[in-house]
């Protein structure tokens, strides 16, 4: 079954057209890679599934339901979470409170004025063991703008995946990162998305074919293909495209 | 760092002190920790915003003016009515302005923010001015009667009204400090920092700042509403207008903003400036005004800041004195 779908999904930004037509299908539990090169309209897509722009025509389906123009915390709520590209956190804030305010949107504590945060048992509990999942225990109490790169976007990914979304996407989780970050950061999504259906953006072709159940090749607002790792890498259409002199 | 029993014997000292202070120094000090406290409750109302929030307005003294004028009117209108109630009915309706004003104003932020702000607070400043039938114009609204809870007027008894101000505004302070503390004081801070993010953690942006919003305004209303029964006055210029909204600007950026107690510590370095200079000269603003460019210049996290880095650096050095002492 498919858990989402995009339907002839188009974006224009004016004049410019970025996205015609994209039908996107990711099945329920599987690691979906989207790739294609740069000014594909990768994020763009990422983008209008997420609800930071509204597409201009066509639709998006999760588990069957349009949720086509959803604000993100409205997607958030029904089990969509997602990642950035370019690290989005509270940088002024402790790696701790960071994970908190995820796992405190998890557990439904909102609109709370009446307790003590650092009273919550719970919600401190659930926090420390997202930081020791993600090996970020010891730096509970450093503001993030004070972490390493790595490991601010260990927090970057693991932020998207406190939150317990049943689709998580992520754009370009590895941007930035050396090889041996990019190992570890490829460690974590295997052990933090268990069961949950992933959707990547990714650049690095070892990590696309490593991780990945399923590709979407997309090339110039289009998808050129999509199926098994070694399909695509069999398929004359993505060699020329894309794929070409890569070594993969 | 500090056990539950030095913290509570600090309490009870200071708790003590702020009762003993109308009996030890007499009614000018005694009114001047009232206009102090109040400033206070002010300034940390408009922290919540700017600090916490990272909103910058304006045109805060809106709220403080409501408040007040809210109060003096059911006062003056309103034969036998309780103190509470008055000061109810003021709080009231600085949030009915907050709340009319929300649904606009939590949509921007930044410059538009700011500006929109300023526009209203001058619009309200105006209004009092021109709607001189019921607000009383430039005159303001002055003896209306100010009941006691237990005794028959507060008017002659600063001692009395000392004690009802601190309670009330202690526990305001109190309120809002507690709040930063809870699970919505993390939202908070979290849409200062990045409000995008927290939107896609499934929090409700707007709605999370109309409620801050609101909080503000109600505190900032209390406020208001105890320094109109303080100086049983109030006035456009006096509680509306743009200097009242701009002194507690002044003095977050002093004490420090984004740390609760840096408001605080700016109403007490501006209100001992106005002590110290009046005594030499009239114009306390030159030297508020040299004394802003400074801390702005020299230590942007005001003088919370300042108190914090000399902590770090005390603190270093005595652990660098118990190395040597080791090594010896």
């Amino acid at each position: 079954m498919n858990i989402l779908e995009t339907r002839d999904l188009h974006h224009n930004f004016g004049p410019l057209k970025v996205l015609f037509g994209v039908d996107l299908q990711v099945e329920q539990g599987e690691r979906h890679a989207v790739i294609g090169p740069n000014g594909a309209g990768k994020t763009t897509l990422f983008n209008t599934i997420t609800g930071t722009y509204v597409p201009t025509s066509g639709k998006v389906l999760f588990k069957g339901k349009d949720i086509t123009g959803y604000p993100p915390h409205k997607l958030a709520r029904i089990g969509i979470g997602r990642s950035f590209q370019i690290t989005s956190t509270f940088t002024n804030l402790m790696a701790f409170q960071n994970i908190r305010l995820a796992i405190l949107s998890k557990d439904g504590i909102r609109f709370n004025l009446f307790r003590r945060v650092d009273r919550m048992k719970r919600v401190t509990e659930e926090t420390e063991e997202m930081l020791r999942r993600i090996n970020l225990y010891e730096d509970r109490d450093t503001p993030v703008s004070a972490l390493s790169y790595g490991k601010s976007r260990a927090l970057e990914i693991s932020m998207a995946l406190a939150t317990d979304p049943e689709m998580v996407l992520l754009d370009e989780f590895s941007a930035g990162m050396s090889k041996e970050e990019t190992h570890d950061a490829v460690a974590l999504i295997r052990k933090l998305t268990e069961g949950k259906t992933v959707v990547i953006i990714e650049h690095d072709m070892d990590v696309v074919f490593n991780l990945a159940d399923r590709i979407t090749v997309l090339h110039y607002g289009k998808i050129l293909a999509t199926g098994k790792p070694e399909d695509i890498r069999n398929n004359q259409d993505v060699k020329d495209a894309y794929l070409g002199d890569l070594e993969v | 760092m500090m056990n539950k029993t030095t913290r509570i014997i600090l309490w009870m000292i200071g708790i003590l002190v702020l009762v003993l202070i109308p009996k030890l120094f007499g009614v000018y000090y005694t009114n001047m920790v009232v206009t102090f406290a109040i400033l206070s409750v002010f300034a940390l109302s408009l922290n919540m915003l700017l600090g916490y929030t990272g909103l910058l307005s304006f045109g805060h003294a809106m709220f403080f003016g409501f408040g007040g004028y809210g109060t003096a009117l059911a006062l003056k209108h309103i034969g036998g009515l309780g103190l509470l109630p008055a000061i109810g009915i003021g709080v009231l309706s600085a949030v009915v302005l907050a709340l009319i004003l929300c649904p606009l104003v939590v949509r921007v932020s930044g410059t538009a923010f700011a500006m929109l702000h300023l526009a209203f607070g001058q619009l309200m400043y105006v209004l009092a001015l021109k709607m001189y039938r019921v607000t009383g114009g430039e005159d303001g609204i002055a003896n209306f009667p100010v009941p006691g809870i237990l005794t028959e007027s507060l008017k002659n008894s600063p001692e009395n009204f000392y004690y009802m101000a601190m309670i009330i505004l202690c526990l305001c302070a109190w309120m809002m400090w507690f709040f930063t503390k809870t699970p919505f004081g993390q939202i908070q801070v979290g849409m200062r920092d990045n409000a995008n993010r927290i939107d896609y953690l499934g929090y409700k942006v707007p709605q999370s700042k109309a409620v801050i919003y609101t909080l503000s305004a109600m505190f900032a209303g209390v406020a208001g509403s105890i320094y109109g029964l303080f100086l049983n006055l109030v006035s456009a210029d006096g509680s509306l207008g743009i200097v009242m909204s701009f002194v507690p600007i002044v003095s977050v950026m002093i004490g420090g903003v984004g740390s609760f107690f840096g408001p605080i510590l700016g109403v007490a370095v501006f209100k001992m400036v106005d002590e110290l200079i009046l005594r030499y000269t009239e114009s306390t603003e030159l030297v508020m005004g040299i004394i802003l460019i400074v801390v702005m210049m020299f230590m942007p996290m005001g003088f919370m800041g300042l108190i914090n880095l000399l902590k770090k650096r005390i603190k270093a050095w005595f652990v660098a004195r118990a190395e040597m002492e080791k090594v010896s």
